[in-house]
C-alpha cells in the first residue's frame, strides 16, 4: 500500500483521541462520522446519524455479515447429529441440577458423576437455559433421566450453543466498527466467528466457549474503545462463568491497575480505583454471595479447584510438559537398553508412561513435577510479560500481554487440557494482521493447535468434517494476511528459520496421513497375527503401546510448534519497544 | 490486424490509460479534487502514458508500458478497478452466450453498448460512479460492499472476495472442499430405514447389494433370496456394489458377511458406505459438473462460470438423497452429464457410451432416453444422409457393444441365453400398480378427484400411462427431430475435398437441455411406478437451465421454484428419514446463496406472484403439519396436500420446457414456412442470428456470416468479443463460401 501500515488492531486514532478527550466513563461515539460514510453508501450514512447513547446496540450489520451469519448458521445444524462428548451429558446434567433442585443443593449433588464443577454465575445461565428445556421436554431436566440422547436435547443444546455464540459474533463485530484496517479486522474477526477451535469443541464435542469467549471479547473491545471499567467488569463476569480465565487474570490486573487507576506520574487515581474495585466486589457478590450466605463457599471452591489431577492429560495436551514427557519415554527407551549407566529407572514411571497417559503422570528418568513447579514456572513467566505490560500499556501491549499469559498457563501448567488452547489463540488472533512477525506466530499456533485439538473427535465420522473445514478455514484466513503482510526475512538466521518454518507447516499432512493410515495397518497386522497365534495374549499386551503412537506423534509435533510459537511471541514482545 | 483493429485497440488502450490516471488521482487522496479534468496532463499522469503517445503507437510493449507505473495489488484491491475496466452495462453477467439463453439479450447489442461506453469515457473522461467514488480516500474503503442489483447473492459476493484476495486459483478447489464437507455433513445424520427391522431401507438395500455381490456368482445375483431387498438395478450397480463390497469387507469383514451382516448398523460400516457415496459423487459427478460449466458455459466469464458451478455443487435435493437419504442417483446423473458435455465437444460416440453407462447404472436414467436418442437421431439428420448414416451406424455398433458388455456375465458363453432375463425382469418391474407412495405426479394429483384404481383395470391404466408418458415427450422429439431436419447440410456436390471433417458442434445442440426436461418430466408426471426421490431425473436439467440464467429471468425463477419445490415434494420422505434439521438447513444456505428470496422482491412478474403463493402454501403447509395432527378419517391428509401443492409446478414447468423447446427451435430457424432456410438467410434469420451465434459455446452458425459484415466480425474480435467466433469463422469459412 502506498500509506503507511494501518495497525489493525488498535482502534482508529480519532475514536481513542475522542474518548480520551472527554471523561472514560461517557460512551465513545460509535463510529466517527467521515470513515462510517465513507465505508459504507448512502444507506449507511442514515445509519451513521443515528449515533446516540446505546448506538453500539443497534443492529448495524452488512450484507457479508448476514452472509457470514446465516451460512455458519446453515453448515453448524448440519453438524446436530454429529459426535457429542461427555460434555454433553454434563451440560444436560447441569441443567436438571439448576432446574429441579434448590441453589442450596447445587454444588452438593453427585447424582450423577458430572457434578457441577463451575462458578455460579454458569450455574445461573444454566438454570436460565432449563427454563425453556423444560417445555421443549420435561425430561431433559430429569434429574434422574441420566444419559438422555433423544432427539428434543440434542437439538435444544446445540441450538443455545448457536444462539449463545451470538455473543461471541457481536463482539467481533463490533471490533469491525472503528477499526484502524476494517479490511483486515473484518477477516480476523470472521476467522474468530468461524474458528474451527469453536466448530470442534462447541458444535461437536460441545461446550459453551463460543458464548464465553465472547465475553472476553467484548471485554477487550471495551478495552480498546478505552472503556476500561466495563471492560474489567466484564472480565469479573467472566471469570464467575468459567474459572479458567484466571489464567488471563494478571494481564489483565496490571493493565487496569496501570492504565486505569494510576496516573501516568504513578500516583492512584482513588475514585477509579474505588470504582473498579466495586464493580468487581460486586460482581464476585452477585455470583458467590447465595453461597457465601449459606457457608457453602469452601465446597464451592473445593468443587472449582481439583488438585487431584496428574501433569498430563489423557491425551497430552501439546505443551512444554508433553516435550518433557517425550523425551522421558526416549530416556526410558535408552536407559533400558543400558547405553547410560549413569541415570535409574523409576519403577512406577515405566508403568506410567508405557500404558500411563491417563491420570497421574510418573517419570521414569527424569526427576517427576510437582504443582508447585509448574505454579513457580508459570508466575515466573508471567511476572517478565506483565513487567514489560507495565511500563507499556497500550493496548497493543496488553493484547499481546494476556495472550502470553494464556500462553504460559498452557505451556506450563499443571494438568492442561487441550481445548485450553482457545485462550491463546483467541486473542492471539488479535494480532495476526500486525506485521509479518506476529502473523508468522498466528500461523504457527494456530495450525498447531487446531491440529492438537484433532484427537478430541475421534470418531472416524467427524473426520472428515474437521479435517476440511480447518483447510478451508487456514486457506481463507491466513492466505489473505500472508499476502498483506509478508516480508522476506533480512538476514541468513531469518532465512533459515522462515525455511524451517514452512517445512513444519508442510509435515502436518503427512502426520495426518500417518494417524489416518496407522490404525487401519495396525489393525490388519493384528488380526493377521491373532489368525497366526489365536490364544496368545501376549500379542495385544504388545500391541498395546503402539495403540497411542498416533496421539503421541501429533502430540509431540505440535507441541514443538507451539512451544516455538511461545517462544517466538515472548521474544517478539519482549524485544520491541512500542 | 487491418487498420481498422488496431485503432480500436489504440481506443481502448486510450480509455484504460485514462482510466487508471483517474484512479491515480484517487489514491493521491484529497490532494487532487474529485472533477479535475481527466485530460489535463499533470505530474501524476507520467509523460509517457499521455493520451497521445498511446494512440499513435499502440504496440504491446507500451501496452506493458502502461499497466506498469501502479502496483498491480492496487488494483486487485480496489473495487473500483471495475469501474476502470469500464463496463458497467456488461457487469456481473457476462452476454448470455450460452445454449440456455438463445433468446435473451443480443450479444452484438450489448457489444455495441460497451463500445458506446468506451467512447464515451474517452470523450468525457467522466463517470458518476467514479466521481463519488474519487471523493473518499480509498484506503479507508477497498473492501466496501456494493450494493447494486447485481450483487444480491451470496456466492458472487465471495466470489468477489476471493477475486479481490488472490484467491481466483483456489476457487474451484475450496467450492469442491466445501461441497464434500456439506455432503458429508449431510451424511452425519441419519439415513433411510435407519433402526427400523426387519426390513430397514434403501441404505440396507445398497449394503445388502454389496454383501451378495461378494459371495455369490454372478449368475445369483438376481434371483438370491428376492424378498429381502433383491437386486433390481442394472449390472453396473452391481459391478460397482461387488467394488465396494470386496474394499469394505478388507477393512472389516464382518460388515458383509453373507446373511449375518442384515441390519448391521455399525458406526464404522456407516462411516465406509456414506464414503462410498462420496467417493463415487467426487469422482464422476463433480468433474461433470465442472466439465459442464467449462464446455457449456465456456465462453462466459469464469466468474460466472464458477457462480454456476457453486448453484450445481450444492443443489440442495440431491444432497439431501444422496448423503441423507441414501442412494447413488448422482452416478447415474453425473454419466448423463459427462454424455452431454460430450456431445458439445462433438464427440458423439463417448457421450453415447456414457449414457449407456448411465442407463446401467440405474434404469432412471430412460426418462432421458428419448430426449438423448432422438439428439443422436436429429444429429445423423442433420449431418446429411452420407456422414449421418456413417455416424447413426459407428453409434449403433458403440452402443450396442457397451450394452453387450456390460451385460456380459449374464450372457453366451459366460451363462446360457435365458440368464439375461433375471436381471431384464428385475429392472422392469411391469407387475407393480400404478403408484406406491404418494408421489407428486399426474396420477396421485388427480386420484385425489378421479379414483383411477377404480376406474380402470391394471392393464389398461399402464397402457394408458404409457401413450400420455409418450404424448408428454413427443413435443421434444419432434422439435428435435424437425430441426435437425430443417438444419440440415445439404449434401455438397464437390466431394469431401471440401468438406473434409463434419462440423464438430450443431446446431440443435440448445435444445438439448430441454429436450431432457421435457422427456424426463413427461416419464415423471405420467408414467407408472414413479418414487417422490425420482424428481432428481428431472431436476438435473433444469438446473443446468438455472445455471446458464440471471436473476430476473423466468427461466431462473422457475429454475429456483422447481429446485426448492422439488425438496419440498420429498418432505415426507425426508420426514421419515430424520432429516428435518438438514432439510431446512440446505434449502436456506442454497437460497442464501443464489440470492433468492421470493418474500423480497419489489416488481413482480407473473412468475413471481405464483412463486409467492406457492411458497406461502409450502409455509403454511409446514405449520399446520407442526401444529395439527391429521385427523383420523384422513390420515394422508398431508403427503397428499404435498402432493397437490407439488405437482402443478412441475406440470408448469413441464409445458414451459415445450414452449421453450419449440421457442428455441424456431429462433434456430427451424420452425418456418421456408422449407430453404439454411440456404437463403434473409430476414428470417434477422431474428434468428443471436441465437445462432449462441449455438454450443458462442460459435457462429453458417447463416450468420451473411448478416454480419466481415469488417464488423473483425471489429468485434479486436475488442476481445468471441475469440471462438473467429476460430469458428476461419474454420468455417470454406463451407460457406461454396453456398
Amino acid at each position: 500500500m502506498s500509506q503507511t501500515h494501518l495497525s489493525p488492531i488498535a482502534a482508529r486514532p480519532s475514536l481513542s483521541l475522542a474518548a480520551g478527550e472527554k471523561l472514560v466513563h461517557s460512551l465513545p461515539d460509535s463510529i466517527p462520522e467521515d470513515s462510517a460514510t465513507a465505508i459504507k453508501g448512502s444507506e449507511d450514512a442514515a445509519r451513521a446519524q443515528k449515533t446516540g447513547r446505546f448506538s453500539w446496540l443497534e443492529l448495524d450489520i452488512t450484507r457479508t455479515e448476514w452472509d457470514i451469519l446465516i451460512g455458519s448458521t446453515c453448515l453448524k445444524l448440519l453438524l446436530f447429529p454429529a459426535y457429542r462428548s461427555t460434555d454433553f451429558e454434563v451440560h444436560r446434567n447441569w441443567l436438571a441440577i439448576t432446574h429441579s433442585l434448590p441453589i442450596s443443593k447445587w454444588y452438593y449433588d453427585t447424582t450423577s458423576e458430572w457434578t457441577l464443577d463451575y462458578p455460579p454465575f454458569f450455574a445461573y445461565f444454566e438454570k436460565l437455559l432449563s427454563i425453556p428445556a423444560y417445555f421443549v421436554d420435561p425430561r431433559i431436566v430429569d434429574l434422574n433421566n441420566l444419559n438422555y440422547n433423544a432427539w428434543s436435547v440434542v437439538a435444544y443444546q446445540r441450538t443455545t450453543v448457536i444462539l449463545t455464540e451470538l455473543v461471541l459474533g457481536a463482539a467481533v463485530l463490533r471490533f469491525v466498527r472503528g477499526a484502524e484496517n476494517p479490511a483486515m479486522q473484518r477477516i480476523i474477526s470472521a476467522s474468530l466467528f468461524l474458528h474451527p477451535g469453536f466448530l470442534i469443541v462447541d458444535h461437536i464435542h460441545f461446550q459453551y466457549n463460543g458464548f464465553m469467549f465472547g465475553i472476553l471479547m467484548w471485554s477487550l473491545l471495551m478495552a480498546r474503545n478505552d472503556r476500561k471499567l466495563l471492560s474489567g467488569f466484564l472480565f469479573a463476569v467472566l471469570l464467575n462463568f468459567k474459572h479458567i480465565y484466571l489464567y488471563l487474570a494478571p494481564a489483565y490486573f496490571i493493565y487496569l491497575l496501570r492504565s486505569y487507576c494510576l496516573s501516568p506520574t504513578y500516583t492512584l487515581l482513588p475514585g477509579r480505583f474505588l470504582s473498579l474495585a466495586n464493580a468487581v466486589i460486586l460482581t464476585f457478590l452477585a455470583s458467590l454471595g447465595p453461597f457465601l450466605l449459606m457457608g457453602q463457599l469452601p465446597q464451592l471452591l473445593s468443587r472449582l479447584f481439583p488438585f487431584t489431577r496428574g501433569l498430563n492429560h489423557a491425551y497430552w495436551a501439546p505443551n512444554f510438559w508433553a516435550l518433557v514427557t517425550a523425551l522421558d519415554r526416549i530416556l526410558l527407551k535408552v536407559v533400558s537398553r543400558g547405553q547410560l549407566e549413569g541415570l535409574s529407572i523409576n519403577e512406577s514411571g515405566v508403568a506410567s508412561t508405557s500404558r500411563g497417559l491417563v491420570g497421574d503422570t510418573v517419570f521414569a528418568v527424569l526427576p517427576t513435577v510437582q504443582p508447585i513447579h509448574t505454579l513457580a514456572i508459570t508466575v515466573a513467566f508471567q511476572v517478565i510479560y506483565t513487567g514489560k505490560l507495565w511500563t507499556n500499556t497500550s493496548y497493543k501491549s496488553f493484547v499481546t500481554a494476556l495472550t502470553l499469559c494464556g500462553f504460559t498457563s498452557y505451556m506450563f501448567g499443571w494438568h492442561v487440557h487441550e481445548k485450553a488452547i482457545l485462550l491463546v489463540l483467541v486473542p492471539l488472533s488479535l494480532l495476526a494482521a500486525e506485521d509479518n512477525a506476529y502473523f508468522r506466530t498466528f500461523e504457527i499456533a494456530s495450525i498447531a493447535g487446531i491440529y492438537s485439538l484433532f484427537p478430541l473427535l475421534f470418531t472416524p465420522a467427524e473426520t472428515l468434517i474437521k479435517i476440511v473445514y480447518s483447510v478451508v478455514w487456514a486457506l481463507f484466513v491466513l492466505r489473505p494476511i500472508h499476502r498483506q503482510v509478508y516480508q522476506f526475512p533480512r538476514t541468513v538466521t531469518f532465512v533459515v528459520i522462515d525455511f524451517l518454518e514452512r517445512i513444519y507447516i508442510m509435515g502436518f499432512p503427512l502426520l495426518q496421513v500417518f494417524v489416518t493410515l496407522f490404525p487401519l495397518l495396525a489393525r490388519r497386522r493384528a488380526a493377521a497375527s491373532a489368525g497366526v497365534a489365536e490364544h496368545t495374549d501376549r500379542e495385544e499386551t504388545r500391541a498395546s503401546p503402539l495403540e497411542f503412537l498416533p496421539l503421541m506423534l501429533t502430540s509431540v509435533y505440535c507441541a514443538v510448534g507451539l512451544v516455538w510459537a511461545f517462544i517466538r511471541l515472548s521474544v517478539i514482545y519482549l524485544t520491541r519497544k512500542d | 490486424m487491418d487498420e481498422f483493429t488496431e485503432g480500436s485497440y489504440s481506443s481502448q488502450a486510450q480509455s484504460r490509460s485514462l482510466r487508471r490516471t483517474s484512479f491515480m488521482s484517487q489514491s493521491s487522496a484529497q490532494t487532487v479534487p474529485a472533477t479535475w479534468p481527466q485530460r489535463v496532463t499533470t505530474p501524476v499522469l507520467r509523460h509517457r502514458l499521455s493520451a497521445a503517445s498511446v494512440r499513435s503507437d499502440a504496440s504491446e510493449t507500451d501496452r506493458s508500458e502502461i499497466v506498469a507505473p501502479v502496483p498491480r495489488r492496487h488494483h486487485i484491491l480496489q473495487t473500483e478497478s471495475r469501474h476502470w475496466l469500464g463496463t458497467p452495462p456488461l457487469s456481473p453477467y457476462s452476454p448470455p452466450v450460452s445454449p440456455f439463453s438463445a433468446t435473451a439479450t443480443s450479444p452484438a447489442r450489448s457489444r455495441k453498448r460497451i463500445s458506446q461506453t468506451l467512447s464515451l469515457n474517452n470523450l468525457s473522461g467522466h463517470d458518476p460512479r467514479r466521481a463519488s467514488s474519487a471523493a473518499h480516500p480509498p484506503s479507508l474503503h477497498p473492501y466496501k460492499e456494493h450494493k447494486s442489483e447485481d450483487d444480491r447473492s451470496m456466492a458472487r459476493r465471495w466470489l468477489r472476495w476471493m477475486h479481490q484476495e488472490n484467491l481466483k486459483a483456489w476457487i474451484v478447489p475450496s467450492l469442491v472442499l466445501a461441497s464434500i464437507w456439506v455432503k458429508w455433513a449431510v451424511g452425519l445424520g441419519s439415513y433411510s430405514g435407519q433402526g427400523t427391522p426387519p426390513m430397514y431401507g434403501d441404505y440396507e438395500a445398497q449394503r445388502h447389494w454389496m454383501e451378495l455381490t461378494i459371495h455369490l456368482p454372478t449368475r445369483r445375483w438376481y434371483t438370491y433370496d428376492l424378498q429381502y431387498w433383491g437386486l433390481d438395478y442394472p449390472p453396473l450397480t452391481a459391478y460397482v456394489s461387488w467394488l465396494c463390497g470386496i474394499v469394505g469387507s478388507w477393512i472389516d469383514p464382518s460388515w458383509f458377511a453373507l446373511d449375518k451382516s442384515r441390519g448391521i448398523e455399525s458406526p464404522g460400516s456407516k462411516v465406509f458406505m456414506r464414503g462410498t457415496v462420496l467417493f463415487f459423487d467426487t469422482l464422476v459427478y463433480v468433474p461433470a459438473l465442472v466439465m459442464f460449466v467449462r464446455v457449456w458455459q465456456g465462453t462466459r466469464s469464469s466468474r460466472t462460470q464458477n457462480l454456476a458451478l457453486v448453484l450445481l455443487l450444492l443443489q440442495p435435493a440431491l444432497i439431501l438423497i444422496d448423503s441423507g437419504h441414501f442412494q447413488y442417483n448422482s452416478v447415474m446423473l453425473g454419466f448423463t452429464l459427462l454424455a452431454m458435455n460430450f456431445f458439445a465437444t462433438g464427440q458423439d460416440l463417448l457421450g453415447a457410451i456414457c449414457f449407456t453407462l448411465s442407463l446401467g447404472f440405474k434404469q432412471m436414467a430412460l426418462y432421458y432416453a428419448p430426449a438423448i436418442g432422438t439428439y443422436l437421431l436429429a444429429k445423423c439428420v442433420y449431418l446429411g444422409p452420407r456422414e449421418g448414416s456413417k455416424l447413426f451406424i459407428r453409434l449403433g455398433i458403440v452402443t450396442v457393444t457397451s450394452f453387450l458388455i456390460l451385460f456380459l456375465p449374464f450372457l453366451p458363453p459366460f451363462a446360457p441365453l435365458s440368464a439375461v432375463l433375471d436381471p431384464i425382469t428385475r429392472i422392469f418391474p411391469f407387475n407393480r400398480g400404478l403408484f406406491e407412495d404418494k408421489v407428486a405426479n399426474f396420477w396421485c394429483a388427480t386420484n385425489v378427484v378421479l379414483k383411477w384404481k377404480l376406474w380402470a383395470a391394471q392393464g389398461a391404466l399402464i397402457k394408458l400411462s404409457t401413450a400420455l408418458t409418450a404424448f408428454g415427450f413427443l413435443p421434444a422429439v419432434m422439435t428435435l427431430l424437425y430441426s435437425g431436419y430443417k438444419l440440415r447440410i445439404e449434401p455438397v456436390t464437390q466431394e469431401a475435398k471440401t468438406t473434409p471433417q463434419p462440423p464438430k458442434q450443431t446446431p440443435i445442440l440448445p435444445l438439448l437441455p430441454y429436450a431432457l426436461l421435457t422427456s424426463s418430466l413427461s416419464f415423471f408426471l405420467f408414467s407408472f411406478q414413479v418414487h417422490e426421490k425420482t424428481i432428481l431425473v428431472p431436476l438435473l436439467p433444469m438446473t443446468l437451465l438455472l445455471s446458464g440464467s440471471s436473476p430476473g429471468e423466468l427461466t431462473f425463477e422457475l429454475g429456483m421454484l422447481m429446485n426448492n419445490l422439488a425438496v419440498f415434494s420429498m418432505w415426507p420422505l425426508l420426514k421419515r428419514d430424520g432429516l428435518g434439521v438438514q432439510y431446512i438447513a440446505l434449502l436456506v444456505l442454497w437460497n442464501r446463496l443464489l440470492g433468492y428470496n421470493p418474500f423480497r422482491t419489489t416488481k413482480r412478474s407473473l412468475i413471481q406472484l405464483a412463486s409467492l403463493a406457492v411458497y406461502t402454501a409450502c409455509f403454511a403447509f409446514h405449520l399446520a403439519e407442526l401444529l395439527i395432527s391429521p385427523p383420523a378419517r384422513l390420515p394422508d391428509i398431508f403427503p397428499v396436500l404435498n402432493v397437490l401443492i407439488s405437482t402443478p409446478v412441475f406440470v408448469l414447468v413441464w409445458l414451459w420446457s415445450i414452449k421453450r423447446g419449440i421457442e428455441v427451435s424456431w429462433a434456430l430457424g427451424g420452425l418456418g414456412s421456408r422449407s430453404k432456410a439454411t440456404q437463403k438467410p434473409a430476414s428470417g434469420s434477422i431474428v434468428a442470428k443471436p441465437s445462432v451465434e449462441v449455438s454450443a459455446d458462442g460459435e457462429a452458425h453458417n447463416s450468420s456470416e451473411s448478416v454480419l459484415p466481415r469488417a464488423s466480425g473483425m471489429r468485434t474480435v479486436s475488442l476481445g468479443f468471441a475469440q471462438g467466433r473467429r476460430r469458428k469463422m476461419s474454420s468455417r469459412s470454406g463451407s460457406v463460401d461454396i453456398r
